[in-house]
């Protein structure tokens, strides 16, 4: 058990290295001077450009670049500076925090209105309630992130406090604390809630028809144990696995959410960071986020053994 | 239930982690709102993220100059007839244009109690004009006499600390010696780039510290309540500093600078009242406003240009100006100003801005929609059948440049198209590389209020290697006018000049005039008489809560 965890987190190292080393050699391919776009649209003074260049070491050879770079975060454990001076450190630590918040708010929504809708669906199979429930899935669906966003901001947001006078949801920024994220948490796990009602739905319909149901009614269980102890374990499976891999596509994903609502987070510093060619925040966010893939992933394998004992990792 | 109790622990450890993680940045995030508010909620204004640190010789753009200019109070501001006026100097004066006394009002203090020197000025400016520290603003020096010392070029080591033609006389007197005769330099002093620093902002090695980056000390209306730090903290909070001997505020004290990423956000919160004041409203956003805010919607011209470029050194073919001539009268420029931007434009009929002194409403004629005429012109000078128009995709240009091609096409009868390049820079690197030799998109926005800021950096021959005019225009009797209108003695006389050298221009389109951007402004009820000045910063001494 602990060896396969020790395992399964060496084995992230060359990821990692992969990773980086991909993501600077793309940054490093993008056109453009960094440092003369630093200017907008007037002629950037050339002595300050060439300081400039000589100081970030954009000069030198890709692989050189890199060494700079890779040597700093391994042996001083120093992320770099951005363009602006600023550490990156220091830029992607509150900014990380913000998706994060984000992104469990979404998930612990998800997971909760997802499964539950499911659930309700798979147990009305065929009847009205679950008809209703898929085809407001497929809104869900088929409604991008960008139109939901405005629309809910407008309503909860403007609207609401227009007639109530009360600031519910609060329409931008993080200074309602935890209140801050309900919104745009809802608006990030749209399409993901949608997703996992489906999957519920046809996960546990599935289970309902297998054999050891049968068996379990039989017994004379009751049904909400029938459904709870025996079905829905069996059928949490393809969810877990959804929702570990929905946690990264959470945080990586976010850049529309987190601009509509002006959350400061790592989707949007990503955005800014790949235009602007800032190679050391890029590749920080990017290693962040595949980090967050793998731990992410590594929870899931282990959940299989909390949720069938069959399961087992030597 | 049998299951792995070791799998048990770490998954359930994994999830701990992760919610704790979450639920620390709740916590904090908690401080933004206490911190700003007490007792009195202050006016909110709309801001979009500084680009470097807050210091004034390193920010050039919009945002970090709007924070900056409520902390510091700039030598001159401008008055209603546009106009440069003494603020925290008391008076600016030169009997040749080129030497400078600028003698400062007493009673300035930096927002830690010391006395603002003259020395201050000078050590400012002498660390931005230093090639070594590498100032985004370093450039605004390069007139003063001793900035070719301390730039001299890449690679070279900087041999001396101070330029030579500035020197601070006593305590309140500053004197600034220019390489050669410029009436406008006092029209200049009122920009973020000139504001003076304290002693405290050096560290011990002589660089502007990031810490007072992040909570810079100024002499200015506001102080600032806590450091910012870029890229976390959402809020610039600042209070109205006692010792100011200006005016203040009549009845508040606090101010809070919201930092938004998307102005149609704002907007939002300025809809429901989570925010007092938003000058950057889009055009998506107008019609709404105008019906919604009503009186409390402003519309008022801003001091940016936008042009068609020509790239005369690079493509022969457009050298007559009879096919410029076309070309502009085939613009339809109403319907692109109304259409195109809801009418955050306005269609431009001159090389000067309507906002700065020296504007002539309609004084270029070939400005005007004409396209039976510029059809005839165009047909008659043999222009090109082809045209490209090149746009840097990334700045929302795509719409009006199609529309101009769309102009084209169908008053001139010939094949323009609109192309995309990934940023302005690509544009003139295909230029320089000859793999471009069309017309291109460029705008313009003043770094000082003064007519003679849209005719030098834009035109002029020496431009052509060190300022922006990458048309590559020449023409001497423009700048000889431009230097007899550096050399007059008064304001008048200069702006004299200056048109003569604009008419050279109208008469000669080397670039094309398309629009002048308006500003447009909407603030809450919470507020009332609020003014933006000539640098689009809003008069804060005369804002009152309503």
């Amino acid at each position: 058990m602990g060896r396969y965890i020790i395992r399964r987190l060496l084995q992230s190292i060359p990821v990692l290295l992969g990773a980086t080393l991909l993501i600077f050699t793309i940054v490093f391919a993008l056109p453009g001077d960094p440092i003369a776009a630093l200017a907008g649209e007037k002629q950037s003074n050339p002595n300050l450009v060439a300081i400039l260049r000589e100081r970030y070491h954009l000069n030198d050879p890709l692989l050189l670049q890199y060494w700079h770079y890779i040597s700093g975060v391994l042996f001083r454990g120093d992320l770099g500076i951005n363009f602006s001076e600023v550490p990156v450190s220091q830029l992607l630590a509150g900014k990380f925090q913000v998706t994060l918040n984000l992104a469990l708010t979404a998930l612990i929504i998800e997971a909760l209105v997802g499964v539950g809708l499911g659930l309700w669906a798979a147990l009305r199979r065929g009847k009205a309630t679950d008809t209703m429930i898929l085809a407001s899935t497929l809104l869900l669906i088929s409604v991008p992130t960008l139109v939901s966003g405005f629309i809910l901001q407008y309503i909860l947001g403007v609207k609401l406090k227009q007639w109530t006078g009360a600031d519910i949801f609060p329409i931008a920024g993080i200074a309602n604390g935890l209140r801050s994220y309900l919104l745009p948490g809802f608006v990030l796990a749209g399409v993901s809630i949608a997703y996992l009602t489906r999957l519920t739905r046809t996960s546990l319909a599935e289970t309902l028809r297998a054999d050891f149901i049968r068996t379990a009614t039989a017994k004379g269980l009751s049904r909400r144990r029938v459904v709870g102890r025996h079905a829905l374990r069996n059928a949490l499976i393809p969810l877990i696995t959804f929702l570990g891999a929905d946690l990264g596509n959470l945080m990586g994903g976010a850049v529309i959410t987190e601009r509509i609502f002006n959350l400061p987070g790592i989707g949007l510093q990503l955005f800014d960071s790949v235009y602007l060619r800032e190679q050391p925040v890029v590749v920080g966010i990017v290693t962040i986020l595949v980090l967050i893939y793998i731990v992410a992933n590594l929870a899931v394998d282990l959940m299989y053994a909390v949720l069938d004992p069959r399961i087992r990792y030597e | 239930m049998r299951v792995t109790k070791g799998a048990q622990i770490v998954a359930g450890t994994a999830l701990l982690a992760l919610a704790v993680a979450a639920c620390g940045g709740g916590a904090s995030d908690n401080g933004g709102t206490a911190a700003g508010g007490g007792a009195e909620t202050p006016v909110r204004m709309e801001l979009g993220e500084p680009q470097a640190l807050l210091v004034p010789s390193n920010t050039t753009e919009t945002e970090g100059s709007e924070a900056l200019g409520a902390v510091f109070e700039p030598l001159v501001t401008y008055d209603e007839n546009k106009n440069a006026v003494e603020a925290a100097a008391e008076s600016i004066t030169s009997d040749d244009q080129k030497t400078w006394t600028i003698k400062l009002k007493s009673g300035y203090t930096w927002h830690n109690g010391e006395p603002v020197v003259a020395q201050n000025y000078v050590d400012a400016w002498n660390y931005a004009a230093n090639q070594e520290n590498a100032q985004s603003a370093g450039y605004f020096f390069g007139r003063i006499d001793g900035y070719a010392d301390l730039n001299p070029g890449e690679g070279k080591p900087v041999t001396t600390k101070t330029m030579k033609g500035l020197k601070a006389v006593d305590d309140s007197t500053l004197e600034v010696t220019l390489t050669a005769p410029f009436s406008q330099f006092k029209t200049m002093l009122g920009y973020t780039a000139f504001y003076p620093l304290p002693k405290a902002a050096f560290g011990p090695d002589g660089k502007v510290t990031q810490q007072y980056g992040e909570q810079p000390i100024g002499q200015g209306l506001f102080k600032m309540d806590k450091p910012y730090r870029k890229g976390t903290d959402q809020t610039i909070d600042l209070t109205v500093y006692d010792k100011f001997p200006g005016t203040k505020p009549k009845n508040w004290t606090k101010l809070q600078f919201k930092i938004y990423t998307d102005t149609d956000v704002a907007f939002n919160d300025l809809l429901a009242n989570n925010l007092d004041i938003h000058d950057s409203l889009s055009p998506s956003a107008i019609s709404q406003a105008k019906s919604t805010l009503a009186e409390r919607y402003q519309d008022q011209p801003d001091a940016g240009i936008g042009y068609i470029g020509v790239p005369l050194k690079y493509n022969p073919e457009l050298n007559n100006v009879d096919i410029r001539k076309a070309i502009s009268m085939a613009i339809d420029r109403k319907t692109i100003a109304e259409t195109v931007f809801s009418g955050t434009r306005a269609p431009a009929d001159d090389f000067i801005n309507p906002a700065i002194a020296g504007y002539r409403q309609g004084a270029c004629k070939a400005c005007t929609y004409n396209p039976a005429e510029a059809k005839k012109l165009y047909d008659a000078a043999g222009g090109p059948k082809t045209l490209e128009l090149g746009y840097n995709a990334d700045g929302g240009h795509k719409e009006w440049i199609e529309a101009v091609a769309n102009n084209l096409r169908q008053n001139l009868g010939i094949e323009a198209t609109a192309k995309p390049f990934e940023k302005f820079a690509s544009i003139l690197d295909d230029l320089k590389a000859k793999k471009y030799k069309g017309l291109f998109r460029m705008g313009w926005a003043i770094d000082y209020p003064s007519a003679e800021n849209y005719l030098t950096p834009i035109f002029s021959t020496g431009a052509i290697a060190t300022g922006s005019n990458y048309g590559g225009y020449s023409n001497k009797k423009f700048d000889e006018l431009l230097a007899k209108g550096d050399q007059a003695a008064t304001t008048e006389e200069s702006l004299k000049f200056y048109q003569q050298a604009d008419d050279i221009l109208i008469e000669e389109l080397p670039y094309i005039p398309v629009y002048f951007y308006r500003n447009n402004s909407g603030y809450s009820t919470n507020v009332k008489n609020v003014k933006v000045n000539l640098l689009n910063q809003i008069e804060w001494a005369d804002v009152e809560k309503a």
